[in-house]
């Protein structure tokens, strides 16, 4: 085992894929001579070359078109987005050219690229470097979304998404980048987190906490203080968003017969609503309290301190929240 | 070191077409009028509800374009022919009653019924899928060369088709700019037919020509005479030689007229929203008697060597029209396949 940064799981990853598949590349803005905005790609030009490590105009749709077009003809593309933010320039590749790619080639043509990027709020990063709309491509066929929470999991996901034979949205919470740290395998021993598989990140009885990205560690938090007070958390990390694991969902479900999902995304429209909507259609009877959500307020993430502490959720939040479902 | 040489009417490129021999040339008039044929085929076909759904795109007048940039193609280039394009999915190797079930949304269409009329390629064949976003494409079509530079293979050409219309949108400008900073051999082909829908090219480009946005990239560009085939043929020839020799992209515009609607519902407006006169003008200009009368006066052909039409193309095409009639439609539940491929199995099975 080795114990990195959750950057460093990351670049890892990457690396590792790099050098065990010549068809993978990665493409984007300052990622070559600089080594990325947060240095993710520190070292790859000088070991893979800038035909495979290529440093992008500043061009979100031509970064992730470039990774579409090779994808077609059998590459592997990474499309680095400098802040996941931008990718709203890339939408139409990723949604309409991506996405739709396999089914309108008649299933012929598979797109493995990974669009990845530094995600969420809670550094001061304001309207255009802290979102967290995984919402838009949770709605998108064709396409999968993954967020991971721990080093672990961000390498194992990072090799699987890769390896995928779809377009991978894949979240980056720069929060996370460098404040968590943990064990991930060595490089020989192949290890792979299977898209599409949720993890329980603590084993409880009350409440099944339904989550990802960030906010993993919110609830984590907040499942520490409130077992002082004989509340327990169960905490499910999704770990893929899109695929959705409702499997692991319900079967905590059944157990705990209430559920509280948070995320950092704005609340309408947000993956909570989905999950919320599935419970109710098929697990309504094993609940015994209403659905809560913890999310952001629906507004956009504002830079003044307060301003952002007051729309993104905290571990306050969902500890009043847990309480009150608790109570119920 | 800029190579940018803006060509304007009246400066020709090389008169490759000279090399041509005379079986050359029989092929390129049959080839003109195969795309009249089929354009006529499918309005036909429309009209007389044997075609029930999606719209028919005309290419009437616009032939000399897909049959002077294909022509000179090398058999591992690659395409990505947008709505007015049809014939060059068959120029390019796919069969005629694939293209055929593809508009009839068969389930032996290239893309199994899902998507309709030019939203289909054939890798294997170099022929790279477009959208309804046809500046998207552009872009894409970085990556298909981006691979063929992964592989050393830099040779590889890829021509993309685009409207007049299109090089207004964000992804045709990155996609153009990717291509030159990196000297991809991409070729940009603008058919020029002067309208976007309803939209006059003045509205859609500022420049007297859309040519000129190659300036903006630093390669060349040309602006042709799209209803002259050889002049297509030998611009084509020219912007090859730059591209296979690592000279990066050239823009084509082809200056040509959408003489019929947008699509086959807009006849009736398409005489409306522009003067009738502009119409008949352009009908005058057709590319497919301008270049029989060239042939028949350079002596080379008889009138009986260039039937009009060529009365087998004819049938050829209604045969795969019946083929793909015939065909079975696809079963619905396939609406629901390929939407995920997981036969890489790094995923967890998804019901």
């Amino acid at each position: 085992m080795r114990e990195v940064t959750f950057l460093e799981a990351i670049r890892l990853a990457i690396w590792e894929e790099m050098e065990r598949d010549p068809n993978v590349f990665i493409i984007g803005e300052d990622i070559g001579r600089m080594g990325g905005a947060f240095g993710v790609t520190e070292g790859f030009l000088a070991r893979f070359g800038p035909d495979r490590v290529v440093d992008a105009p500043i061009s979100e749709t031509a970064i992730v078109a470039v990774c579409v077009g090779a994808a077609a003809v059998g590459k592997r593309g990474i499309a680095e987005m400098q802040f996941i933010d931008f990718i709203s320039y890339a939408f139409d590749q990723v949604v309409n050219v991506a996405g739709t790619y396999l089914y309108r080639s008649g299933g012929k043509v598979p797109i493995p690229i990974v669009v990845r990027g530094p995600s969420g709020g809670y550094v001061g990063g304001s309207l255009y470097h802290s979102q967290q709309f995984e919402a838009w491509f949770f709605h998108t066929p064709g396409v999968k979304v993954v967020q991971p929470a721990f080093p672990d999991d961000a390498y194992g996901l990072m090799k699987a998404s890769i390896r995928d034979n779809n377009p991978v949205v894949f979240y980056e919470h720069k929060y996370l980048y460098r404040r968590i740290k943990g064990p991930i395998p060595e490089a020989h021993e192949d290890y792979i987190v299977k898209l599409g598989e949720a993890r329980i990140r603590r084993y409880g009885d009350d409440i099944t906490v339904i989550t990802y990205g960030a906010m993993v560690h919110f609830a984590l938090e907040a499942a520490q203080r409130l077992e002082r007070e004989g509340i327990s958390l169960e905490v499910i990390d999704l770990r893929t968003l899109k695929p959705l694991d409702m499997d692991t969902i319900a079967e905590s479900l059944q157990k705990t017969s209430r559920v509280l999902i948070v995320h950092e995304a704005p609340k309408t429209g947000g993956i909570g609503a989905e999950i919320s909507a599935r419970i109710s259609e098929h697990y309504f009877e094993w609940l015994d309290a209403p659905i809560m959500r913890v999310a952001a307020k629906d507004a956009f993430v504002p830079f003044a301190e307060p301003l952002e502490k007051f729309v993104l959720p905290s571990v306050d939040e969902i500890v009043f929240a847990a309480r009150e479902l608790a109570a119920y | 070191m800029s190579t940018t040489t803006l060509l304007r009417d009246g400066q020709q490129v090389s008169a490759y077409h000279e090399q041509l021999t005379k079986q050359d040339l029989l092929e390129i008039y049959r080839r003109l009028w195969f795309a009249r044929l089929f354009d006529e085929a499918l309005y036909d076909a429309k009209k007389k509800g044997r075609l029930r759904r999606g719209n028919v795109y005309g290419s009437r007048g616009q032939e000399a374009i897909m049959v002077g940039t294909t022509y000179p193609l090398h058999e591992d280039d690659f395409v990505s022919p947008i709505h007015r394009d049809m014939p060059v999915f068959v120029f390019r190797g796919m069969r005629l009653e694939e293209v055929m079930c593809q508009i009839w949304g068969k389930a032996e269409a290239p893309t199994r019924g899902k998507d309709s009329w030019s939203h289909m390629g054939d890798i294997s064949k170099g022929i790279i899928h477009s959208t309804s976003m046809l500046g998207s494409t552009i872009a894409v079509a970085c990556g298909v060369l981006w691979a063929q530079r992964l592989d050393g293979r830099r040779d590889r050409v890829l021509v993309a088709y685009t409207g007049e219309g299109a090089t207004a949108t964000g992804p045709f400008h990155e996609g153009l700019n990717f291509a030159a900073v990196h000297k991809l051999p991409l070729i940009v082909v603008v058919e020029n037919n002067q309208y976007a829908y309803s939209t006059p090219v003045e509205l859609e480009v500022p420049t007297k020509t859309v040519a000129e946005r190659a300036l903006g990239y630093g390669i060349p560009g040309y602006s042709i005479d799209g209803n002259d085939v050889l002049e297509v043929y030998d611009t084509m020839c020219a912007a090859l030689e730059h591209a296979r020799a690592g000279n990066g992209p050239v823009l084509i515009e082809c200056v040509t007229y959408r003489l019929q609607g947008h699509a086959d519902h807009d006849e009736t407006r398409a005489r409306q929203y522009r003067p009738v006169e502009e119409i008949e003008l352009w009908e005058q200009r057709d590319p497919i008697p301008r270049f029989r009368n060239y042939l028949l006066n350079t002596g080379q052909f008889t009138e009986a060597e260039l039937p009009e039409p060529p009365r087998d193309l004819v049938e050829q095409i209604q045969r795969a029209i019946e083929y793909a009639i015939n065909s079975p439609d696809p079963e619905p539940h396939t609406a629901l396949e390929d939407i995920y491929d997981e036969s890489a199995g790094v995923s967890r099975c998804v019901k």
